[in-house]
């Protein structure tokens, strides 16, 4: 019996490849709704990161003040990124509102 | 990679020059301490500290990927740490003349730290500037990112 070689592989083997198969309206928003989901989770999530870094701080414990500063300015972004993508999101809603019918 | 990767460089920056600021903290602060170390029932005094940094080694998939040469993140580093913090045995210890002092010899001697203040002056100026070179960078990287949501407004 032959054995084969074993060949070092691609990267973009191990990459997800994108998904060809079409979805129903259905399927898409619902695949939508856990995206925003997931997003706002770690919006949540740096809020907190940065919560517990600052009460961490004030109590004394062992952290440096740069890093309560960047944790801070990390959820701060973050929370931008997403005010900035809620805003698109019922701009668009108002469009398709302001649809003739 | 991540959008923070950048500002999670500067903060392992920030961190290692913080150490060097407090590594310096000590030197200065034993200035004259004759009574670091017991050393075969005999005390020594401080030895300068000083600090070795190197770059930052990855995780294991930051190295598959750089070994399998994809493009992302190949020769983007990830920050510095802190290897060492060491003691300088090179410089000796200055011989003060001062009979009265406790751990002076049969001659009066008394072996100070070889800390040299004036270096140390030197080393916090470049801590500080460092710390705040740094800073810079970190708001330069904020700003960016800030811009960036900007676009369609």
């Amino acid at each position: 019996m032959a054995i084969e070689s074993v060949s070092l592989f691609n990267p973009s083997q191990i990459n997800p490849v994108s998904t060809t198969s079409k979805l129903s309206p259905s399927e898409a928003q619902a695949d939508f709704g856990d995206f925003l989901k997931t997003a706002i989770q770690s919006v949540n999530e740096s809020q907190k990161a940065s919560d517990v870094a600052t009460e961490k701080l004030i109590n004394g414990g062992n952290i440096e003040l740069h890093d309560v500063m960047i944790a801070s300015q990390k959820s701060s972004i973050s929370l931008n990124a997403t005010l900035e993508i809620r805003n698109k999101v019922v701009e668009a809603y108002q469009e398709i509102m302001r649809m003739q019918v | 990679m991540s959008i923070f990767h950048g500002m999670n460089t500067t903060a392992s920056a920030l961190t290692a020059q913080r150490l060097r600021m407090d590594v310096i903290s000590s030197n200065m602060a034993n200035v004259d301490t004759t009574r670091a170390k017991l050393v075969d029932g005999e005390w020594q005094a401080y030895r300068r500290k000083s600090v070795t940094l190197k770059p930052l080694d990855g995780n294991f998939s930051n190295f598959l990927n750089v070994a399998m040469g994809s493009s992302d993140n190949r020769s983007v580093g990830n920050g510095v740490k802190v290897s060492d913090v060491k003691e300088d045995t090179e410089t000796p210890f200055k011989l003060v003349y001062d009979p009265t002092h406790i751990d002076a010899d049969e001659d009066g001697y008394v072996e100070m730290p070889n800390v040299d203040p004036l270096k140390e002056m030197v080393d916090l100026i470049s801590a500080t500037r460092s710390y705040e070179a740094n800073v810079t960078v970190f708001n330069a990287n904020k700003a960016m990112l800030s811009k960036a949501l900007e676009i369609g407004k």
